[in-house]
């Protein structure tokens, strides 16, 4: 058995990383990349969200390297992330790629269903070891988001051009090469230690940009463009409405103090939304209100093109926007999404913000 | 006072239950006008660009009703069936409208959650008639009349006749005088149903002498079946609905040819006609086509199509019993001898 998984951002660091501990043999996808995406449209359906797309391609360029096992989460709705599953073994099957294809969904109704499948992707390890290795994991992941959050802060603030990005590509080079929970985290905290020693320009102030919409297209750099860092090459520091910690600890862990919070915040939302439409439509709201509150710049709303919950957060927004007084922007990504012309937005955007602050933003 | 309905939506599937109940509770009911060029234009004018054909209608027919009606009724259909859910724009609609549509018209939201029980999905209903000053004892009884009407009209849809010649009283089946054979249309209500939206297609195929059937002709209990070859449950009511629906029309051989009505950028047809189209290749070879409808969708191209696929249909039943030398099945590649 050699499990491949969909990328989804930085996941792969701690999916390795428990699998690694599990010693399960995995399969990491080759970075999205362009081919990918061929791979992904050619399959899927045309109108398909974007996600979907590139995951078919990962597992398609996975399997060529050997993967036999497919492993991704599911839901119950209403958003389409939980037929992925079902919709991505037919299309696998009809086009002669055979793939077990296991999704972990929440436990309904018959918990051993969940557990049966856990314990077959983990190669029979004990219940003890899959614990820790699942622990350990998660530790991994929170390790990573802190990582991106010093680079985020750093990159507006950068003395010498492009410095942060060149710990970045080279921490995502190396990162594959550890083996286990313990050596990546050694090597994580490694990096964390040299980006915050990356020299910064004294006295900037950076704009402050508040991005939000839906989970995979912000967590995903090929997908959105990169937008984290063309808005720090723009001077501007960005903030992250929703990273893969807070889906981890939301669905994946008893951590009640997380939990008090999120709704907490969740409660922000109260005046425009009151309850889940599936996907991360509600969090997209109450992020845009925490944000516009917390007194950011501006905040970009960033969905895949179709998507159903989001697009109902898309209209919801030009109003928290009119009341708050915060500018807000709508980015919608697909397959056809030009970089020049994402590029001019984003610029159009930052300008904007920085006339309305009444200064001249400084390009870094 | 006057309770506005959008003729949009799962406006053709409820409109017994909706209407009874407000009309029980001594209410008068005024519907939108039929979908027409300007209810179509506004909604596309008012409503977010990414947003699909059918929910920017319903913005275009809440415009429709300012005005008219005193108040403009939302649903906010959360799920229908126990442990399902519908398209999660018809969750977030009554913000959508809020949102979007200028002038402010007052909004009467009516939620409707049955995902743990069915019985608890009317609770909303309730909760709005109190809200409108009945008491509980007229509430429940409008209630029960209501769900009878719905009940019997459902019925009748399952039976075979379609919303409109219930609605408007047309008599029976419109079906054309001499019937051909069957076409089964897959779509949602809201596109199967709106003539104006699906270019009068039902009308355009008993032209061609061929009778139309429904995904709502189809016992929910069939539909149940022919969906539970797939490993997990679907847990949209209407995406189970369509596919459900189209694989017993291919299992039982009911029909000819399948269309698929779907529009442009509707999330769950992009699975279901996938699913759909994927078992059609594999096991029952029945000639299938998909028509995507938006509001650029142009009348000649759309009929082109659909005469296309009637042309195909009628010459594979001429020749289809060619069957080659070396006796396999020309669609399925397995042997006939």
């Amino acid at each position: 058995m050699t499990i491949t998984f969909p990328h989804m951002g930085r996941m792969y660091i701690p999916v390795k990383a428990l699998f690694d501990d599990l010693g399960v043999k995995v399969v990491v996808p080759p970075p999205v990349s362009k081919e990918t995406l061929e791979i992904g449209t050619r399959l899927a359906p045309e109108m398909a969200c974007l996600p979907m797309k590139i995951n078919l391609g990962n597992y398609i360029q996975s399997m060529e390297k050997g993967a036999d096992t497919i492993v991704l989460t599911g839901s119950c709705g209403p958003c389409r992330f939980g037929y992925y599953g079902v919709v991505e073994k037919e299309i696998l099957k009809d086009n002669g790629y055979d793939a077990d294809v296991v999704i972990l969904d929440a436990p309904g109704r018959e918990p051993q269903v969940l557990l049966n499948r856990i314990r077959k992707i983990s190669g029979n390890s004990s219940w003890l070891k899959i614990a820790r290795a699942f622990l350990q994991a998660s530790k991994v992941v929170e390790q990573v988001d802190e990582f991106i959050d010093i680079l985020l802060k750093k990159r507006p603030r950068e003395l010498n051009k492009g410095e942060t990005d060149r710990v970045q590509s080279k921490f995502e080079k190396e990162v594959l090469i550890c083996k286990g929970s313990g050596e990546t985290l050694e090597f994580i905290e490694e990096y964390k230690e040299k980006a915050a020693q990356i020299p910064e320009r004294p006295g900037v102030q950076p704009l402050h940009i508040g991005i939000v919409g839906e989970i995979y297209t912000l967590i995903e750099p090929y997908v959105n463009l990169n937008i984290e860092n063309k808005l720090g090459h723009l001077g501007a520091e960005v903030h992250r409405g929703i990273t893969v910690t807070d889906w981890v600890k939301t669905h994946l862990s008893l951590d009640m103090i997380y939990k008090r919070e999120r709704k907490k915040k969740l409660k922000k939302a109260e005046n425009y939304l009151s309850l889940c439409i599936g996907g991360h439509a509600w969090e997209t709201i109450a992020e845009t209100v925490h944000y516009a509150d917390m007194g950011l710049d501006g905040i970009i709303q960033v969905l895949p093109f179709g998507c159903m919950p989001e697009i109902v957060a898309e209209s919801i927004i030009p109003t928290i926007s009119r009341d708050k007084g915060v500018p807000a922007m709508t980015l919608t990504v697909d397959e056809l999404t030009g970089e020049a012309g994402y590029m001019t937005r984003l610029e159009a955007f930052v300008d904007l913000l920085s006339q309305k602050k009444g200064r001249v933003y400084e390009r870094s | 006072m006057k309770i506005g309905i959008p003729r949009a939506l799962l406006y053709p599937i409820y409109i017994p239950l909706w209407k009874t109940f407000f009309e029980e509770l001594g209410h008068q009911v005024v519907l939108s006008g039929r979908t027409s060029k300007g209810i179509l234009n506004n909604g596309v004018k008012t409503c977010v660009d990414d947003a699909c054909l059918p929910v920017k209608l319903f913005h275009g027919h809440v415009m429709d009703l300012i005005g008219k009606a005193d108040v403009i009724l939302v649903p906010r259909l959360i799920s229908i069936y126990p442990g399902e859910f519908i398209c999660p724009k018809f969750i977030g609609l009554p913000e959508m409208i809020k949102n979007s549509v200028s002038g402010s018209p007052k909004l009467l939201i009516m939620n409707f959650n049955a995902r743990d029980r069915l019985e608890k999905g009317y609770d909303g209903m309730r909760q709005l008639g109190r809200e409108l000053g009945a008491s509980n004892t007229n509430v429940e009884r409008a209630l029960d009349r209501a769900r009878a009407r719905q009940a019997e009209y459902e019925s009748m849809l399952e039976s075979g006749f379609s919303p409109k010649s219930i609605l408007e009283k047309r008599n029976a089946r419109q079906s054309p005088a001499s019937v051909k054979g069957r076409i089964g249309l897959i779509g949602h209500p809201y596109l199967v149903y709106d003539d104006y939206i699906n270019m009068n297609i039902v009308e355009k195929l008993a032209a061609r002498g061929y009778e139309a059937i429904f995904p709502e002709n189809v016992p929910l209990e069939d539909i149940e079946l022919a969906c539970s070859r797939y490993p997990k449950k679907l847990f949209w009511s209407y995406g189970k609905r369509l596919l459900g629906g189209g694989l017993t029309m291919l299992e039982k051989r009911k029909v000819d040819g399948l269309i698929i009505l779907t529009s442009f950028g509707c999330g769950i047809d992009a699975f279901i006609d996938e699913l759909l189209l994927r078992a059609n290749q594999r096991e029952y070879r029945i000639p299938q086509t998909t028509i995507t409808l938006d509001e650029h969708t142009g009348q000649a191209g759309f009929d082109t199509r659909l005469e296309a696929f009637i042309d195909m249909m009628e010459w594979r039943g001429r020749y289809d019993n060619n069957i080659p030398a070396y006796g396999t099945d020309v669609y399925t590649g397995k042997s006939l001898v």
